[in-house]
């Protein structure tokens, strides 16, 4: 790597890192606001049924919450920044602990799901971009716009109702392993791996029949948009005037895909990123239906119930994890970038 | 009685849209679909056998059959009639919505993308926030803070989805910006306020109108979504996200009419919005594809 | 594939059961499928999941007898209160001061013996705490706790009362080993509330092995258990939240017990011969409370018109399923003294005519607010809204989060109207029940049911010691609540526990959770 190249990459990096944190204040910042100024009291929840107002209005500045707004956020963020997020509600667990034991979960999830997506899909996109207006670019553009629009919580309803209560061929929607197995040793958080890990067939067993139904209908609909992108992205490639020389030039239709592929794969990874992003964000759903006890059911039941802490939680976490991967992929791209 | 000239006049009419049909089969079915769905949404009250929150008190859960074609729910209530009425929300979401978008939008997009300056960085720092930000999380907090009514929805939707649409308009913006016309506009003198308003927008609009429909179909979407967790949409009112939540106890223990038919409905309505506005994308630019959530 | 896979996994467990016999038939697991794993397991603060680990974690110095009931079922007596942990007791004529002598030999999983010094620990904690311990010591009327030696304590009462002896049944204030409590207290934290809300070191049947929260639990018996030895040595907690995965793992016998069973599945799983449903009425009961501080509730008669608007029947069938058992008053059988006070019927013109006598001729507007507490309230309300319309009062229904509705319905905040509301307690004694839902100083009076004579009959009846007269002034305050109808007593959902086919030994505690160690699953 050349000494100008090094330094850009550097250059690069440090430059998204401060401008990083502004964005991820403003984050912080909208979170905090939002789930407060809200009807949300959640001193009742703490405190429980048979609390009375003194016991209510003690709990209430044992936590600080009679304390000005603004003064709450700079306390809050002097915390993070020396790693402590704070605690749930629901029962005294500190946040941080619960993150790294469940987001391990919804990464597993997500990225079966995503590479399944894009492995059957950008192949389907970058034929049907081949052929455009072809009967086979017609059916997958129809069948991607119909991915695009089915709920995703009312997709894995009624894959359970026809998997598991019809054909009973998929296990019971209840976690992500059975009963009757040992769970693997903590060490990844990702139970797949975890067993790997360890060896435990009869729970890597489960733990995939588990997880078939969930991924497959995730998976279907990560689909949709990736072949749409994928078209569109060849397409644009395919009619650009590079390709045309050189297929003017008598080039072999191998070679002009491979060209193409290349070209492509900078506009696919920045989308593919957005789409990872996204669909972190979008496994919540899934995660509730089918009981996956991952990072979503748990953020999604704390913003219903008002545990601030944990809500602030999750959302920085799935904040810096797509800042993260935007950061990740920039970079893939700028080495890609076959003019550099 | 017809003259001459009037029904030559319904023969172009007919002949340009089997045209538009044969150029873009999807913008035809999208449309024909969107349509279909804002007949039932208007003609609901005389479709539908029974009132959407009549409860049949002794007959809940009933299986599709004679007295209710879509069988009942878990308050009595008959599916089909709430499904028809479902329509109505769709509709009464996504059209306001859609409004507030473009109202915020368009001016938002042209300002960002022809003065620049300030607004131009606002808005690229709250799209840089938003793109990070889960917005699913960020709708569902901010509907569930301002109390479950549909005008908190409405607005909700319809504020998070104007940067993007600000992102498309001030894309096309950008582009027509150093064009000849513009220039010659700036040369003879204009007020920046007339040159956005008057010789770009409408060269930018043609663009734009292909986003609306996508836009419309995400609003459809995600106020469902947030009926199904549960905010925004209050008992017994007959939107398909909420009907699909209260489905989605009954699903596993057979009772499948409740879900499965409010889901059907949303999906070929969200799917006609989407065709519609992939065959819009095609007829008014065939080259270039639409880069749409 | 996933068939190739489980039928793998089958030959595999079967190699193992082969392999390992004696080791499978010595341990007995029951697997429940619950909501949520316990947030917590202190008894004194309520979390999710906390109760129904901590009835089977920690036991009281007395329990209650049983007799068999009219279907010929054992059932809990709660006129009979037997010594528990505690071998006996004596108490003073005045009725102020209780002698416990305490069982000897009585041992934690960690094999510390239980003293006084550990009942006197238990009540400090939850005086510190303030918070559920401390109600439940207040509601025995406990002024003081002393050890008098090492296996004999004092309760000083602050009045003779009928509640005290029941309210010891309970688990909380849950008696803990405080040799091993005190062994995690640090100079912040003197009564170990952080290390014991995660742990479990009491005297009970069962012991907490390990929470992984959002998944399981694990509970193991206590070696040491002084009692009958509980069938099942293992207790697997799942967590399933959705009702409907729990009642489809019950009939496929992947778990033993699935909790909270909605009742359109109720009449489905009566028929499976893979599953057995045991109900009992309980005596909770479902409620529509008005707050007699916000008009038109402040006038009887519009309440009264409320009472009489509503369809009774409507309401068992489409909300309960025909499952519930019509309410009757403020106070339900088993609890003594229980008297058929409330006699309101479905009158649709008895309603009109005491709404016009109330000055409202056209009619009423009201909003029904209600929570997700309970299940039955959104159907409940959809009826009420349905009924009450027949009579010109016009019902908006409005949904307001559960912190919301429990920070509004707190005693002395009251800024609900028109709500829902389960009227339920730990313990079935008639003036504990009173007073909790009804006295202006109740935790449970939702909706600022404040009336002086109400009051008065209350307190009276809480410190008569005159069998006689004690039922009189608990039916006079039953009859008093009826006329003044801020309560629409519907029906008692009852309790409903869906276990599988083979299960024996379920008993219905007052405290309303499942007990684990009568169950047993042998053929």
């Amino acid at each position: 790597m050349s000494a100008t190249r090094r330094s850009r990459i550097i250059r690069f990096l440090f430059f998204r890192f401060v401008v990083s944190i502004p964005v991820l204040l403003g984050i912080i910042f909208l979170t905090f606001m939002l789930i407060r100024i809200g009807g949300q009291d959640p001193v009742a929840m703490i405190a429980g049924p048979v609390a009375d107002s003194a016991m209510l209005s003690a709990i209430r500045s044992q936590l600080q919450l009679d304390q000005p707004l603004l003064k709450q956020f700079l306390n809050y963020v002097l915390l993070v920044s020396q790693g402590d997020l704070g605690v749930s509600w629901q029962g005294g667990k500190p946040v941080l602990s619960e993150i790294k034991q469940l987001f391990p979960a919804t990464l597993e999830l997500v990225f079966l799901s995503v590479g399944l997506a894009a492995l059957v899909g950008v192949p389907i996109g970058m034929r049907s971009a081949l052929k455009p207006n072809g009967w086979f670019d017609q059916l997958t553009r129809f069948c991607s716009l119909a991915g695009f629009s089915m709920p995703t919580y009312w997709l894995g309803l009624m894959a359970i109702f026809v998997f598991f209560y019809l054909l009973r061929w998929a296990p019971a929607p209840m976690g992500r392993l059975g009963v009757d197995v040992v769970a693997p040793t903590f060490v990844t958080g990702s139970v797949l791996i975890d067993c790997l890990l360890e060896g435990n067939w009869s729970a890597l067993n489960s733990a995939m029949s588990h997880l078939a139904l969930p991924v497959l209908c995730f998976a279907l609909l990560a689909a949709a948009p990736i072949i749409k992108q994928t078209r569109a992205i060849m397409l644009e490639i395919v009619g650009s005037d590079y390709v045309r020389y050189a297929r003017a030039n008598g080039f072999s239709q191998k070679t002009i895909e491979k060209i193409a592929l290349r070209n492509a794969a900078g506009p696919l990874l920045t989308f593919l990123g957005s789409e990872l992003t996204s669909l972190l964000a979008a496994a919540a759903l899934i995660e509730y239906i089918f009981s996956l006890s991952g990072l979503g059911q748990w953020g999604l039941n704390a913003i219903l119930l008002g545990d601030f802490a944990v809500v602030q939680g999750y959302v920085l976490t799935l904040a810096l994890c797509s800042m993260l991967i935007f950061m990740v992929i920039d970079l893939l791209v700028l080495m890609l970038e076959p003019r550099n | 009685m017809l003259t001459k000239k009037d029904s030559s006049a319904i023969v172009n009419c007919v002949n340009y849209s089997l045209g538009i049909s044969r150029r873009s089969p999807t913008f035809a079915v999208g449309l024909l679909i969107v349509v279909l769905f804002l007949m039932l949404a208007l003609m609901a009250d005389v479709l539908s056998p029974y009132s959407p929150t009549q409860s049949f008190s002794y007959k809940v859960l009933n299986h599709p059959g004679d007295q209710f074609l879509f069988g009942s729910d878990g308050n009595g209530m008959d599916v089909f009639s709430r499904v028809l009425h479902g329509c109505r929300y769709a509709f009464g979401i996504s059209i306001p919505a859609g409004l507030i978008m473009i109202t915020i939008g368009v001016p938002l997009g042209l300002v960002a993308g022809y003065k620049g300056g300030l607004v131009d960085e606002v808005l690229l720092r709250i799209l840089d926030v938003l793109r990070s930000f889960p917005t699913i999380i960020l709708a569902l907090a901010v509907v569930a803070a301002m109390g479950q009514s549909l005008t908190s929805m409405v607005l909700v939707i319809g504020v998070l989805d104007s940067p993007i649409f600000a992102r498309v308009v001030r894309a096309e913006v950008l582009a027509l910006r150093s064009s000849s016309f513009v220039m010659a506009a700036i040369a003879m003198g204009n007020p920046a306020w007339r040159i956005m308003f008057v010789h770009i927008l409408p060269n930018a609009i043609l663009g734009v109108t292909a986003q609306l429909p996508m836009r419309m179909a995400w609003a459809v979407r995600i106020s469902a979504t947030l009926a199904f967790i549960g905010v925004g949409i209050q008992a017994p009112t007959p939107e398909w996200g909420a009907m699909i939540r209260q489905g989605a106890e009954f699903v596993i223990t057979g009772e499948w009419w409740v879900a499965l038919f409010p889901g059907i409905a949303l999906m070929i309505l969200v799917l006609g919005f989407n065709l519609l506005g992939d065959g819009l994308s095609d007829l008014l630019d065939p080259r270039r594809r639409s880069v749409g959530k | 594939m996933l068939k190739t896979q489980a039928s793998v996994l089958t030959l595999l467990l079967i190699l193992a059961s082969n392999i390992f016999p004696v080791v499978w038939a010595q341990e007995k697991t029951l697997v429940i499928a619950m909501n949520s794993t316990p947030k917590g397991v202190d008894p004194d603060i309520w979390v999710p999941g906390q109760i129904e680990a901590t009835v089977n974690l920690y036991e009281g110095l007395t329990s209650y007898g049983t007799r068999v009931g009219s279907n010929g079922k054992l059932e809990v007596d709660p006129s009979k209160i037997q010594p528990h942990l505690a071998e006996s007791w004596t108490v003073s004529p005045d009725g102020k001061k209780y002698l416990f002598k305490l069982k000897h030999g009585i041992l934690s999983p960690f094999g510390n013996e239980l003293t006084s010094q550990d009942i006197t620990w238990t009540y400090e904690k939850s005086a510190q705490q303030k918070r559920t311990g401390q109600f439940m010591a207040s509601v025995g009327r406990i002024e003081k706790v002393e050890a008098v030696s090492k296996y004999e304590v004092r309760f000083q009462l602050s009045d003779a009362n009928r509640i005290f002896l029941g309210a010891l049944t309970l688990h909380l204030p849950a008696i803990f080993d405080s040799v091993e409590a005190k062994k995690h207290a640090t100079a912040d934290d003197p009564y170990a509330t952080k290390w014991l809300s995660l742990n479990s070191a009491g005297f009970g049947p069962y012991h907490l092995q390990s929470i992984q929260s959002g998944q399981q639990a694990v509970f193991v018996v206590n070696p040491n258990y002084h009692f009958k030895k509980p069938y099942y040595t293992k207790v697997i907690w799942r967590e399933v939240p959705s009702p409907a995965t729990r009642v489809a793992l019950v009939r496929t016998g992947q778990v033993q017990y699935a909790e909270q069973i909605p009742f359109q599945q109720l009449s489905v799983l009566r028929t499976d011969p893979a599953v057995k449903v045991e109900s009992v009425p309980g005596f909770g009961g479902a409620t529509v409370r008005m707050n007699p501080r916000y008009p038109p509730f402040d006038k009887v008669k519009v309440r009264q018109a409320v009472a009489y608007a509503t369809d009774y029947a409507a309401i068992g069938e489409a909300v309960f399923l025909g499952q519930g058992t019509r309410s009757r008053s403020m106070l339900n059988s088993p609890i003594a003294g229980a008297v058929n006070a409330y006699k309101y019927e479905t009158d649709y013109n008895k309603a009109k005519q005491l709404l016009t006598e109330a000055g409202y001729p056209n009619g009423v507007d009201v909003t029904l607010e209600y929570s997700t507490n309970w299940w039955w309230e959104e159907p409940l309300v959809l009826q009420m809204q349905a009924s009450l319309a027949k009579a010109g009062i016009r019902v908006t229904p409005k949904k307001i989060p559960s912190t919301e509705m429990l920070a509004r319905r707190t005693i002395n905040v009251w800024t609900v109207p028109f709500l829902t509301h389960l009227t339920s307690s730990f313990v079935p004694d008639p003036s504990y029940n009173m007073f909790l839902t009804a006295h202006c100083k109740g935790s449970s009076n939702v909706n600022a049911n404040c009336d002086a004579a109400m009051d008065k009959l209350i307190d009276a009846s809480a410190i008569e010691r005159d069998e006689k007269r004690w039922l009189s002034l608990i039916e006079q305050a039953q009859n008093l609540q009826a006329d003044s109808a801020t309560f629409i007593e519907t029906f008692l959902p009852g309790t409903h526990e869906v276990f599988a086919a083979c299960m024996k030994g379920y008993l219905w505690k007052p405290h309303n959770r499942l007990v684990w160690k009568d169950l047993n699953c042998s053929s």
